[in-house]
């Protein structure tokens, strides 16, 4: 473990947090998109702050990783813990900010009543798919579909 | 970890439901319109919640790792005390908010703020709910001789201006004061829920799971609409400028960092294993937290001036205009906003009647300090009975006619509260322990 993930501090998701994860999606992505976050934060915390999940460093955030439980979905009657959407900071990348947002993530889904974990991953971001596979994902039954509209 | 819900007695119940009719009559329209502004989120019920798994070991103050109680007879008197004064002053203060957003919710410019507030005021409705839970669900008769069914009836016939916690007996002038009291009044309220949830008396830590995660919402409810009207007013607005919202935030900031209590006190409830930290040391997390809040405004506000700016580019920029006080592409401190400094504007606790002014700067006599104050806060809060009486008690302390912890004292809000009404343990809850002279939440 790096000094800088012993220093890691993961905790849950807060309204203050909306500035430092409108950053991160800039660094990862290269756009600034203040509205997209307010109202994807908005979601997570009138569902569910304690499921979100930040990571920081002195104060600084550096990863989040979004979801929550549901059931009654795609035919998953059972609580189902659902990771929607994640990031972290690429200067922190390799040194197990993901794993260690998402062991948290699960460990919360688990004492909440999950029974399983869902996630839907791009085919095209193999390093994604391989992170999950890493924390013993496997392929589920559910295959995605999609029609275009436009 | 699971929630169990339960009700309060019938006869309760409706009185509760009784005064949502009249506080919050928008209630039917929040749950006929649920579907259409919280699509499958959980439809909002009047019930009380409470965590199973939660620690059975009293996790701070001198028992700490002894088992946690569950019957306030088995707490110490004096202890059982604190708690029954912070469980009525938490119930206050639920039922206070929703008395004061109901004044200016129709005002909202925007539909979709205006339903999570009503949400909001919802859920704090089922917060007090959960405190009226508390009361009723334990014998507290070691600790006092009013019963249950009087305390109930007390607090839900409490009206802005009898609250036991002051932020809750000043009116709201517009919907700014809606969004700025859930970001700045809440916030302290996150504060003490998560103090409270390691609460040797195990009833009370395990309501404050639940009401946390609904009061995250709440302060999203307040700092998403600010944050929306910092771009707006960056982009030219008319509506509602950064000057509205630094004035705002002049007039709630002070009444927040009051509710920590007086600044030498706490060590009681931490003692007793009700809190983990003292006042002082909350108060300061706090104030580091709402200076974050601030610097996330104050980026919305400059992304939106000048729309070209990169991440990086935009923070050195932000750092040389806030602490430099320099002016960048055309970009003041002044029409940006900021966190006034703590001793600004309070009443209570260690500062209180000191007139320092907004930027730390000290003035010598009333008149002058009421001057600058003028200049600093809402135009609409300069004309209430609450600035006035805040000003007579100013004028009487620099006067020499009383001292400035007795001025903190006879405060209307903590006279009427701490008179004949049977609320007086709530008194000892705002008032500070064992530092003796101020009032103020601890």
């Amino acid at each position: 473990m790096s000094e800088d993930t012993a220093q890691l501090r993961i905790r849950p998701l807060q309204d203050t947090d909306l500035g430092d994860i409108t950053g991160l999606d800039e660094k990862i992505d290269g756009k600034y998109r203040p509205e997209v976050w307010e109202m994807r934060l908005g979601y997570y915390m009138r569902r569910d702050p304690e499921a979100s999940l930040v990571a920081e460093i002195d104060g600084r955030v550096v990863g989040f990783m979004l979801g929550e439980i549901r059931s009654g979905e795609f035919g998953l009657e059972q609580p189902t813990g659902w990771i929607e959407v994640m990031g972290v900071d690429p200067e922190m990348r390799g040194q197990a900010v993901g794993r260690r947002l998402a062991e948290a993530m699960l460990a919360y889904f688990r004492g909440r009543g999950a029974t399983s974990v869902h996630t839907l991953v791009d085919r095209d971001m193999d390093g994604i798919a391989q992170f999950f596979i890493a924390l013993g994902f496997e392929p589920a039954g559910l295959t995605p579909f999609v029609k275009e509209l436009a | 970890m699971a929630t169990v819900k339960t009700h309060i007695p019938k006869k309760f119940h409706d009185a509760v439901v009784k005064w949502r009719q009249t506080f919050l009559p928008d209630y039917d329209f929040l749950l006929d319109n649920w579907e259409r502004y919280f699509p499958k989120d959980q439809r909002f019920e009047t019930c009380a919640f409470r965590e199973t798994g939660i620690c059975d070991e009293i996790e701070c103050g001198d028992r700490k790792g002894e088992p946690k109680f569950t019957r306030a007879r088995d707490l110490d008197s004096e202890q059982a005390a604190h708690l029954l004064g912070a469980i009525r002053a938490q119930a206050s203060t639920e039922f206070g908010s929703i008395q004061q957003h109901r004044l200016t919710l129709a005002r909202a410019q925007d539909e979709k703020d205006q339903a999570w507030i009503l949400r909001m005021m919802a859920e704090e409705l089922r917060h007090g709910y959960q405190m009226l839970h508390l009361l009723l669900d334990d014998d507290w008769s070691s600790v006092t001789d009013v019963k249950s069914a009087d305390m109930v009836e007390e607090i839900l016939s409490m009206t802005t201006g009898s609250h036991v916690l002051g932020a809750f007996n000043i009116e709201f002038d517009s919907f700014v004061d809606n969004a700025t009291f859930c970001a700045i009044i809440d916030r302290v309220g996150k504060y003490q829920l998560e103090m409270q949830r390691v609460s040797a008396y195990k009833p009370f830590a395990a309501s404050m799971p639940p009401m946390l995660r609904e009061e995250a919402f709440h302060l999203a409810a307040g700092i998403v609409p600010m944050r929306r009207w910092m771009e707006q007013a960056a982009q030219g607005s008319v509506y509602i400028t950064t000057e509205d919202i630094q004035k705002a935030l002049n007039k709630w900031l002070p009444r927040g960092l009051e509710m920590f209590g007086d600044e030498r006190g706490g060590g009681t409830n931490v003692r007793y294993g009700l809190k983990p930290m003292k006042n002082a040391e909350a108060q300061g997390l706090y104030y580091d937290e709402v200076l974050k809040l601030v610097r996330d405004l104050n980026m919305r506000y400059l992304r939106a001036r000048l729309p070209e700016l990169k991440l990086k580019e935009a923070e050195q920029i932000l750092d040389q205009i806030v602490d430099q006080r320099e002016t960048v592409r055309g970009i003041t401190f002044e029409e940006l906003v900021h966190a006034p400094h703590k001793h600004f504007f309070r009443r209570r606790g260690v500062p209180s009647f000191e007139m320092t002014g907004w930027d730390g700067e000290s003035f010598d006599d009333a008149d002058s300090y009421l001057a600058h104050l003028s200049k600093q806060l809402p135009d609409a809060y300069r004309a209430s009975s609450d600035f006035q009486d805040y000003a007579e008690k100013l004028r009487k302390v620099a006067g020499g006619e009383v001292t400035a912890a007795d001025a903190a004292r006879e405060m209307p809000t903590l006279r009427r509260v701490g008179g004949a009404c049977p609320c007086s343990k709530s008194v000892r809850w705002v008032a500070d322990n064992g530092a003796s002279g101020n009032g103020g939440a601890s």
